[in-house]
């Protein structure tokens, strides 16, 4: 069988084609029928999303003072591809040296992190400017190291109040779980305890995104072009809002300073509508050190420090309210009718109970006292009496009444709430009838298991002054927009104590008045002249060192304005160590007609 | 006398190949500048599109006087190109540089690749010899030299190592056997051992392979001991292939599996692969446009301007871009054969029958690598892959084929 020429041509031909046209059915597949798979898939090869951090809410005062700010700070990035060949070795001990770190350490975290050789990791943030300028001479050596600015946190009105504000840090893997789907990553900063955390929504703002175009490699070589996806608009960040809050920066500062040294804080409301005037703790931390990275070792050295300065004192702790408590007591025996408030009880300086002597403050003696004087002078003596008629549990659910077991609801992170001993409670911590009946001496005058934080303490004397009109602690009072200056502030939480007369209030705001401007004030150090104003001051028994001194209160007494509640741990007496204080505040708020009339914020609570 | 030109060649140029020739090229230079003008285009890319066109215009220059050489030169020198070809392959081996491999003379700024004078000698030294007298392809004997002759060059094109090329080299007898008169039933018996090779790993393959095999015998009524002759080689080569693959070591696997090309590895070929279907499948039917090629400008493939220009047609042309250029080397090709039918000369008929078997492979073999049907074996497209050395062995090529239209009814 011989092809001929042209048959041979033919068949070759034929052939050919056939080859041809079933390698373009192929591409027809891939180009027509796969074509848009494809295409996505080339799309998904080259978009990034850039997240645009938005700028951070300020944290601004009564007056308007900035008390958080924000300011340029540098995060330190570096390339994978520079520090991952070995000819890197000098690079990477300059660098491990600036940052006070080891080269190991330091590959280590890039090799961890790294997410393709020329993206850029951040490998320190907010260097300070002496790393950078290090860094920044020594550029030539360091290939592939890169700054970007972020912002830090600043606090230009010199009131460094960390428990108040709280601080920025990385969000960590479990806060992660429960904020990614508000559009967290990892790295990112988030507020953490005080206004910072309580408030992260308002002050965190909302991210933007930038879509961008990366080559092969991960680099990002410009805008997203050549695409008519319209879901891939960039979306501009936008900021968060400007925290409006009630702190006085000068009062705010005030106390830090008085209180610098010692052991305690004060809380200050306005009476008008609940709002945290200053909130003062120490010992504290260095804010300062908190706007950048905390190290293990300074966060070890703060949480073993036996001082305890990562406790707010005022919010989270807990102690015997001491004699400030005396007025709960008031309250529940002239309500049910179980105290005469002429009634007169004699001092001798000590009280008969079982077998046990119960001892008042004064070994002297106060001889008789009636409510008001035994009030005055704080007589333990006349409650320890009274104590034994009101009973425990019609004193327990006075305390309750006043909120004493429940938090009051301050926005800010960690509170904590009192401890009401009851029967019931009696009971189970020390077993049924296990208990004598002389605890109830000691609760009544604040001692033993009652416990309140210094918080609820400065709430019970506003809820005295306002007569049962009270309003939840809050340090926010609204939030401005950035962009548009529009201000939002909050109606306050009003809260009612219901089933107390007037004339009962009336009676204890003048015993407390006595506490003050009384013949034999044991609170005369917080006189200021000029104003009047009511108290009582506390001096709680200790089992572990010296006492802790108390003075709540509020001014002016005709009219109030402030409550207050100082508080100095192992502080001594109240009322020779936490009035003057209480002074301090008095003056500074009402002497200089700081409140009255004050921003507009005032009329609008009312 | 030797270069004077017949009087009718610029008549006689077959135009049709020539303008497929310069849209060919045309295109390649396209895809050339927008595959080397990306944002990070290496340094050493940059100028790449002006020296393709400088290497082009030195290849019309070698066409040219390939065109205007009398054929008898290329039959009476063919066994001396051959012998050179030979030599050339054997001394690359020491001291030829590549990736890896010994590839090409690095002599100045050129880079040779012996492997592309002696396709052409070896062209020319198979048709020489099925073209001679007293050759009888019934004798086992000539076809044996015949596959000698392409099996030297083959294999030591193997030890370089380049297995695309030397598959070049192997395919270019079949068809130039079939052309010099070779019983198709004969070529076909030969082929059978191939396939089941392939058809081997799998039992069902395997035996559909074994029944389309033995059914076309039948069918052919070929003699009953053939039939089982082959059956028997056949099922040798079917059993003994797994059993021999399964005896490998890994690494010995591993080797033959990237060597072949058929590395499944996303950050190896694999991932050449596959961003090579997404380049060319994201181009649609119009295309991106050009320079607008995302997986192009932004460098998701390497050798982009070589090994893998076919894949910027696809995106940044599309399906239609794809279509136009296989058609243009579609009718390039069968013009060629058109040419191999009509001329005179057994020589220069097998001369132009091993060309157009030489580009059509490194068509076929390229664009199936390109969109992921074939394996990656790393051969260029004729005249769109950059490189000047495959450009000037194309252009010797095109120039025999012209020559052979010129002198059509020569012989010799």
């Amino acid at each position: 069988m011989e092809l001929t020429e042209n048959n041979k041509r033919l068949i070759f031909s034929a052939a050919l084609c056939l080859i041809f046209f079933m390698l373009l059915i192929r591409f027809a597949y891939v180009q027509l029928y796969k074509g848009d798979e494809f295409l996505q898939a080339s799309e998904e090869n080259r978009l990034r999303t850039i997240a645009i951090e938005p700028r951070r809410g300020l944290i601004i005062d009564r007056n308007g003072t900035i008390l958080v700010d924000n300011r340029p700070a540098y995060a330190l990035y570096t390339t994978p591809a520079e520090l991952s060949n070995p000819k890197s070795d000098s690079a990477c001990n300059i660098l491990a040296a600036a940052l006070k770190t080891t080269q190991q350490e330091l590959r280590e975290h890039v090799r961890r992190n790294n997410r393709g050789n020329f993206i850029p990791i951040k490998i320190e943030r907010q260097i300070d400017f002496t790393t950078l300028s290090l860094l920044q001479e020594r550029r030539l050596d360091l290939p592939g190291l890169d700054f970007r600015a972020e912002s830090r946190r600043a606090y230009p009105a010199g009131v460094k109040a960390p428990h108040l504000f709280g601080y920025l840090s990385e969000i960590t893997e479990s806060e992660l779980k429960q904020w990614r789907d508000k559009g967290y990553e990892a790295g990112d900063l988030i507020g953490k305890k005080g206004l910072e955390r309580y408030h992260e929504k308002i002050l965190h703002g909302k991210k933007g995104k930038r879509y961008a175009q990366a080559d092969a490699l991960g680099r990002i070589v410009g805008d997203l072009t050549g695409t008519n996806n319209q879901a891939l608009q960039n979306v501009p960040p936008v900021p968060g809002k400007n925290l409006l809050v009630s702190i006085d920066a000068s009062l705010q500062r005030h106390l830090e300073t008085v209180m610098t040294g010692r052991r305690g804080g004060a809380v200050v409301l306005n009476c008008k509508n609940g709002e945290v005037i200053a909130l003062v703790s120490k010992p504290d931390y260095d804010i300062e050190l908190f706007s950048k990275p905390v190290t293990a070792a300074l966060w070890n050295q703060l949480a073993n420090d036996p001082a305890k300065p990562l406790y707010d004192r005022m919010v989270q702790s807990l102690y015997p309210p001491g004699s400030t408590f005396k007025m709960v007591l008031v309250f529940a025996g002239l309500e049910k009718g179980l105290i005469d408030p002429d009634e007169r009880v004699f001092c001798p300086g000590y009280y008969r109970f079982g077998t046990r002597a119960f001892g008042c403050w004064k070994t002297g003696g106060h001889g008789a006292v009636n409510l008001l004087q035994g009030l005055e002078q704080s007589c333990d003596v006349y409650f320890y009496r009274m104590g034994l008629k009101v009973g425990l549990e019609n004193w327990a659910n006075y305390a309750r009444l006043f909120g004493f077991d429940e938090l009051t609801g301050i926005d800010l992170i960690g509170e904590t709430a009192g401890l009401v001993p009851d029967e019931e409670y009696l009971d189970r911590r020390y077993g049924k009838n296990k208990w004598s009946k002389g605890l109830i001496l000691n609760v009544v005058i604040g001692q033993g298991d009652v416990l309140t934080t210094p918080l609820q303490m400065a709430y019970f004397a506003m809820t005295i002054a306002n007569e049962g009109h009270s309003f939840k602690p809050h340090v926010k009072r609204g939030a401005k927009d950035p962009m548009t200056g529009i201000e939002e502030f909050d109606q306050p939480d009003s809260v009612k104590i219901a089933g107390i007369r007037p004339e009962t209030y009336a009676l204890v705001k003048r015993g407390m008045y006595m506490v003050v401007h009384g013949s034999h004030a044991t609170g005369r150090a917080a006189q200021v002249p000029g104003i009047t104003a009511a108290g009582k001051t506390g001096t709680a028994q200790n089992p572990h060192g010296e006492s802790h001194a108390w003075f709540i209160g509020f001014a002016p007494f005709e009219d109030p304005q402030i409550a207050w509640c100082v508080f100095l741990e192992n502080g001594g007496g109240g009322g020779a160590n936490a009035a003057p204080i209480a002074k301090g505040i008095i003056s500074l708020l009402l002497n200089e007609n700081k409140l009255v009339p004050g921003p507009k914020h005032f009329a609008a609570a009312r | 006398m030797l270069l004077r030109p017949p009087e009718d060649t610029l008549r006689d140029l077959d135009k049709i190949i020539i303008v497929c020739i310069f849209i060919l090229v045309a295109a390649g230079l396209m895809a050339i500048y927008s595959a080397t003008t990306a944002l990070y285009t290496p340094e050493i890319l940059k100028g790449n599109f002006a020296k393709q066109v400088l290497w082009f215009t030195i290849g019309v220059m070698i066409a040219s006087a390939v065109v205007i050489t009398p054929m008898k030169f290329f039959h009476k020198y063919a066994y001396w190109f051959y012998g050179i070809g030979l030599t050339l392959l054997v001394l690359v081996l020491f001291v030829g540089s590549g990736k890896g491999s010994h590839r090409w003379f690095v002599l100045g700024p050129l880079r040779l690749q012996p492997s592309e004078i002696a396709k052409i000698a070896t062209i020319l030294a198979l048709a020489r010899f099925a073209a001679s007298e007293g050759v009888d392809l019934r004798r086992l004997k000539d076809v044996a030299i015949i596959f000698a002759i392409v099996l030297a060059p083959a294999l030591l094109i193997i030890k370089e190592p380049d297995l695309g090329t030397a598959i070049v080299f192997l395919s270019l007898a079949i068809p130039m056997l079939f052309w010099a008169g070779l019983s198709p039933f004969i070529i076909f018996i030969l082929l059978t051992p191939m396939i089941t090779l392939v058809a081997a790993f799998n039992e069902v393959t395997f035996f559909i392979a074994m029944v389309l095999v033995i059914g076309t015998l039948v069918w052919l009524r070929a003699r009953m001991w053939i039939i089982f002759a082959v059956f028997l080689v056949n099922i040798a080569v079917g059993v003994i292939t797994p059993k021999v693959w399964e005896g490998m070591h890994d690494y010995q696997r591993d080797r033959i599996r990237t060597f072949v090309g058929f590395e499944e590895d996303l950050k190896g070929s694999g991932y050449q692969v596959n961003q090579a279907k997404v380049a060319i499948g994201s181009g649609g039917f119009w295309g991106k446009g050009w320079l607008h090629g995302t997986q192009t400008k932004l460098r998701f493939l390497p050798e982009q301007h070589t090994d893998f220009i076919f894949t910027v047609v696809g995106e940044e042309f599309g399906f239609f871009g794809v279509s136009l250029v296989m058609t243009v080397f579609l009718t390039l090709l069968l013009r060629a054969l058109l040419i191999a039918g009509s001329v005179k000369s057994k020589f220069t008929a097998l001369a132009v029958v091993g060309c157009v078997t030489a580009i059509s492979v490194h068509v076929i073999v390229n664009i199936g690598m390109c969109v992921g049907v074939m394996p990656v074996t790393g051969i260029p497209l004729p005249f769109l892959s950059y490189g000047g050395s495959a450009l000037w062995t194309n252009m010797v090529i095109v120039g025999l084929i012209l020559n052979a239209g010129v002198r059509k009814f020569q012989y010799l």
